[in-house]
């Protein structure tokens, strides 16, 4: 195999699946990405297992098509260094020499017939989603999913799609973050829990920008996502989801609305003085302001007040402010909505357009 | 006067095996002795009791009818009704124990009572009753077990050694002696005087005869009522920690009973004084309303269950934790002091700062240099064979050759126990393998290991803001649902009430399974279902309390993080900076100590100097 190609393309198409491979592994050939070019252009794909990618590169030239294995963090490291316009890629057995003006690097994969193949994939329903929006939605959402790999479904997100309506819904127990949109999709209804990973590589592979429509498609235990060049496929968690829409409070004692950036910015502040044992702020709702008070003994206190409309009897309740700045941060809206009832009772902000986070409060016992 | 039980009571006594060898003879009869209101007791033993046992008391005594009954089973003075067994206050309640020996054994019982002429005796030999008939006796009552088993070969090859037997006699004896200090006992094997404990003596002089002077030497007075519940005693130093916890010792209203709630309760009370796996040293009695306390549980009457646990728990962990912090600031005699700086210490980013106006403090860091420590110095002590003295709690190490005046036990430097602290702060000291800092005293060297004290700091700082803070709970949006086996369920929902006060909610969700409602905020990052399960994780005992289990969570929780918060080995302090932690280590509560039990400062005084340079000579 020997190919030419602009340098800048190839660091960017590496990169789409230079995340994937495995950092650790009992499987040590899954630490490369497979470099195939035929045609007058290359393919990169990487696998670990579960997540697998793959993105094509049409500007390149081919001057005699093969494959090759490319140690996955090495070629990212060296991509990254090197900044001469072009490159030239040459294998040879199971080494390929990467030159780039003046300096010549060779690394040494492993044999590209060991390497896994692509997986086949079962889908059949196919979805269409403007990607920025699909994006911004795992943005609003991602957060609040589980860290922990064990607890059950939590640590992906549902999407849900219902009549031309997708919600994706992330949850750790403690708070739980759900957006929409309108898309197409056709009748019928479709649940999927995704791995957090996945869609955190796709945030990685497909930039915001464009409008170009992101193919998402859904299968029995698989989900692809296609946009452009890119592809990946990646198996789904179990569905067993919790009954989310059980948990969003329908109705409340007190309606607040408050000025968003200005929450956050406070809150900030009021939870620099929430100890580092127990992260809490106390919130306490006035008949037209907000009081923010946080206490962390032997430290010190904070004490804020801010504006608010508060339309009922107001109170007070407690929250992790880390929660509550998570969600804050993704929101555009100016002027957000809380809605609460009492410090055992979970609250609703109101984030955005279809953007609605629900987080429980900490109580004293 | 003895009494038959009726049967609906006999069934409620735990039966069981009730001899099982020689000690459990003496067990029994030295206990009914007591119970019989003995002054004095002796014990012989010949071959370690596999061919004799007697036990001589001065006691109330038989009048010869109750003789006629000793030997029938369920006959007690001690037990009538269903309700007396409620309120237990005597050691005996089966009617068992004469009895079962009868059976086993040739058993005779001599007595006289104050108000008889003449003494009786009755024998049993393996069940066989004989009559009751006049013999001539001194007040009180002999009872003599000889042939122990000797028709029941096979129970009989059982015994151990008539050594090992005596031997295990013997500890019992001291054990059950150390609860009755106005009771004179004698041990006597085989002809002599194995133990002699005269009455009236402290419990402390009775340790020196029973468990020896290096332990009696290293306990600390205990005394602490709350209400009708009094617990009282001594407490061993966390250096004379053992292994094993045999000698963590409880009696419940003079009874020696385990009791794994309570012994971990103390436990805790230890637990940042010893390294991870030592045993506290303890001898507790704690002394309450009979009728607070089951001692039916066990056949062997050796484990008790309490009507309110946690009260119990609560006191002795509270008796043995004041004890020991009071113990540790006691000063030790002659130690001299360093002269202490004048200058106020200054609070440094992340160090110890002082207490005070919370807008008051001068928390401006204040720029290193013009100390007096002669920097950069690295002191390397040349003779490391004669420094590496072991940490307390771990064996002392075998010293070669130590000089024959001196008793190997006396030339370890001791973990400092007087206000060292508040002494050295201020005082000069190089800094030895960026790790030690030596101060050099009037009175000798005082070795601090800066980790271990930089944790013991923090450790207590985060403790002490987390016990002024009510428990808050972070509820859970979306209840956590966790199997569990039957046990572990039953338990954890029987806590409820109780794990709920201190933040972790759960509730029943059917089947098998459990809701975790919420957890304690501090645990937010745990996850439910871990705490939950380190819970009830390895729950062998229906007995053991929730409470002291979720501290122990929380309490974890602090070790890493003031351990990760710490300075470490390497990290170069200024001056002021070390003045400030030793400022307030002086004033923690177990400043020598850090929390996984290692010392954080050693001295050495100068005689121990001395030794170590062999000028006693
Ligand atoms: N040394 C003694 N002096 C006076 N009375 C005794 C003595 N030993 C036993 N007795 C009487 O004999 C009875 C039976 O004793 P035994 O040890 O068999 O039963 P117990 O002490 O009542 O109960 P347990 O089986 O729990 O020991 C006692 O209740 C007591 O009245
Ligand atoms: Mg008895």
């Amino acid at each position: 195999m020997k190919i030419l190609c602009d340098r800048q393309n190839l660091q960017d198409a590496f990169s789409v699946v230079g995340g994937i491979p495995p950092q650790k592994t009992p499987k040590p050939i899954v630490q490369n990405v497979l470099l195939r070019a035929a045609d007058d252009r290359i393919v990169f794909f990487a696998t670990d297992f579960e997540l697998s990618a793959r993105v094509t590169l049409d500007s390149v030239k081919v001057l005699r098509p093969g494959e090759v294995l490319l140690p996955a963090k090495e070629t990212s490291a060296l991509l990254r260094e090197l900044s001469e316009p072009t490159l030239a890629l040459e294998s040879e057995e199971h080494r390929c020499k990467i030159e780039s003006g003046s300096g010549s690097f060779v690394l040494v994969g492993d044999d590209p017939n060991e390497f896994p193949a692509e997986p086949t994939f079962d889908g059949t329903r196919t979805f269409k989603v403007p990607s920025a929006v699909f994006l911004e939605m795992v943005r609003r959402t991602s957060f609040a999913a589980a860290r922990e790999e064990t607890r059950y479904a939590i640590n992906g997100l549902l999407l849900d799609y219902d009549a031309g309506n997708l919600r994706l819904v992330g949850t750790d127990g403690r708070r739980l973050a759900l957006t929409s949109a309108e898309i197409e999709g056709g009748d019928e209804p479709a649940r999927a829990v995704v791995p957090i990973r996945t869609l955190h590589s796709l945030l990685k592979a497909v930039g915001d920008d464009g409008d170009q429509d992101l193919e998402i498609t859904l299968g029995n235990s698989q989900i692809a996502f296609s946009l452009g060049d890119v592809e990946m496929i990646s198996q789904l968690l179990e569905n067993r989801f919790p009954a989310y829409e059980q948990v969003i409070p329908k109705v409340a004692d007190s309606t607040i609305e408050v000025d968003r950036s200005l929450l956050e910015k406070n809150l900030r502040r009021v939870a620099v003085l929430s100890s580092g044992d127990v992260r809490m702020v106390r919130f306490e709702f006035k008949s037209s302001s907000l009081e923010l008070s946080a206490e962390s003994s032997g430290v010190g206190r904070a004490d804020l007040s801010m504006d608010a409309s508060v339309d009922g009897n107001g109170g007070k309740i407690s929250f992790n402010p880390d929660y509550l700045l998570d969600a804050l941060k993704v929101s555009d809206l100016e002027t957000i909505r809380i809605d609460m009832t009492d410090d055992a009772t979970p609250a609703r902000f109101s984030l955005g357009e279809n953007y609605t986070y629900v987080l429980m409060p900490i109580s004293g016992s | 006067m003895i009494r038959v039980l009726p049967p609906e009571v006999v069934n409620q006594i735990a039966a069981g095996e009730v001899v099982e060898r020689p000690f459990s003879v003496v067990k029994e009869l030295v206990e009914n002795s007591l119970d019989a209101g003995a002054r004095k007791v002796v014990v012989e033993l010949h071959d370690g009791g596999k061919e004799r046992i007697v036990v001589l008391d001065d006691g109330a005594g038989f009048t010869p009818a109750d003789l006629q009954l000793a030997f029938v089973s369920h006959a007690t003075s001690k037990l009538g009704e269903l309700a007396d067994l409620d309120h237990i206050a005597s050691l005996g309640f089966r009617g068992e124990a004469l009895a079962s020996m009868g059976s086993i054994a040739r058993a005779t019982i001599r007595s006289r009572t104050e108000g008889d002429d003449s003494g009786h005796e009755i024998t049993c030999e393996g069940g066989a009753l004989g009559e009751v008939r006049p013999s001539g006796c001194p007040r009180g009552t002999r009872v003599e077990i000889a042939d122990l088993f000797f028709n029941t070969p096979a129970r009989r090859r059982f015994l151990k050694t008539g050594r090992a037997e005596r031997a295990r006699i013997q500890e019992l004896l001291g054990r059950l002696a150390l609860a009755r200090l106005d009771v004179d006992f004698t041990l006597m094997a085989d002809g002599g005087e194995a133990l002699r404990l005269p009455a009236g003596e402290s419990l402390r002089e009775r340790l020196v005869r029973v468990v020896g002077r290096r332990v009696a030497d290293h306990v600390v007075e205990v005394d602490r009522t709350w209400g009708n519940l009094r617990v009282h005693g001594l407490v061993g130093r966390p250096e004379i920690a053992r292994r094993d916890s045999s000698l963590a010792l409880l009696w419940i209203n003079g009874r020696l009973a385990r009791d794994r709630g309570a012994q971990a309760s103390i436990r805790q009370a230890y637990r940042e004084f010893l390294m991870h796996g030592s045993q506290p040293v303890h001898f507790l009695m704690v002394e309450m309303p009979p009728d607070e306390v089951d001692v039916n549980v066990h056949p062997a009457k050796s484990e008790v269950r309490f009507l309110d646990a946690r009260r119990v728990q609560g006191l002795v962990h509270e008796a043995a934790r004041t004890a020991l912090t009071a113990a540790g600031e006691r000063p030790r005699t002659g130690a001299g002091a360093v002269q202490v700086g004048e200058g106020k210490p200054r609070a440094l980013t992340g160090l110890p700062s002082l207490p005070g106006d919370l807008f008051g403090r001068d928390a401006g860091r204040v720029s290193p240099g013009g100390g007096s420590r002669v920097a950069g110095i690295r002191a390397r002590a040349d003779s490391d064979a004669e420094l590496d003295v072991g940490a307390p709690g771990s064996a002392a190490p075998e010293r070669s050759a130590p000089p024959s005046t001196v008793e190997p036990g006396d030339t370890e430097p001791s973990p400092a126990r007087e206000p060292v602290f508040a002494r050295i702060a201020g005082g000069r000291f190089v800094q030895a393998l960026d790790l030690y800092w030596v101060f050099a005293t009037d009175d000798g060297l005082v070795v601090v290991d800066q980790h271990a004290l930089h944790e013991r700091v923090m450790y207590e700082r985060l403790r002490a803001r987390h016990d002024a803070s009510a428990p808050t709970i972070q509820r859970l949006l979306v209840p956590e649902v966790v199997e569990l086996g039957a046990r572990e369920k039953a338990w954890l929902l029987g806590h409820a009430e109780t794990l709920a006060a201190e933040g972790l909610l759960v509730d029943d969700f059917g089947g098998a399974s459990v809701a975790i409602h919420g957890v304690p905020a501090v645990l937010s990052r745990v996850r439910p279902r871990s705490l939950v399960e380190s819970l009830v994780g390895g729950l062998d005992d229906e007995d053991a309390e929730a409470l002291p289990r979720l501290r122990e969570a929380v309490v974890e929780r602090f070790h890493s993080r003031a351990c990760r918060s710490s300075v470490m080995a390497g990290d170069r302090l200024d001056d002021r900076e070390v003045e400030a932690l030793l400022e307030e280590a002086s004033r923690c509560e177990h400043p020598h100590n850090c929390p996984h039990g290692r010392p954080t400062v050693l001295t050495f005084s100068g005689e121990e100097l001395e030794r170590f340079f062999k000028r006693t000579c």
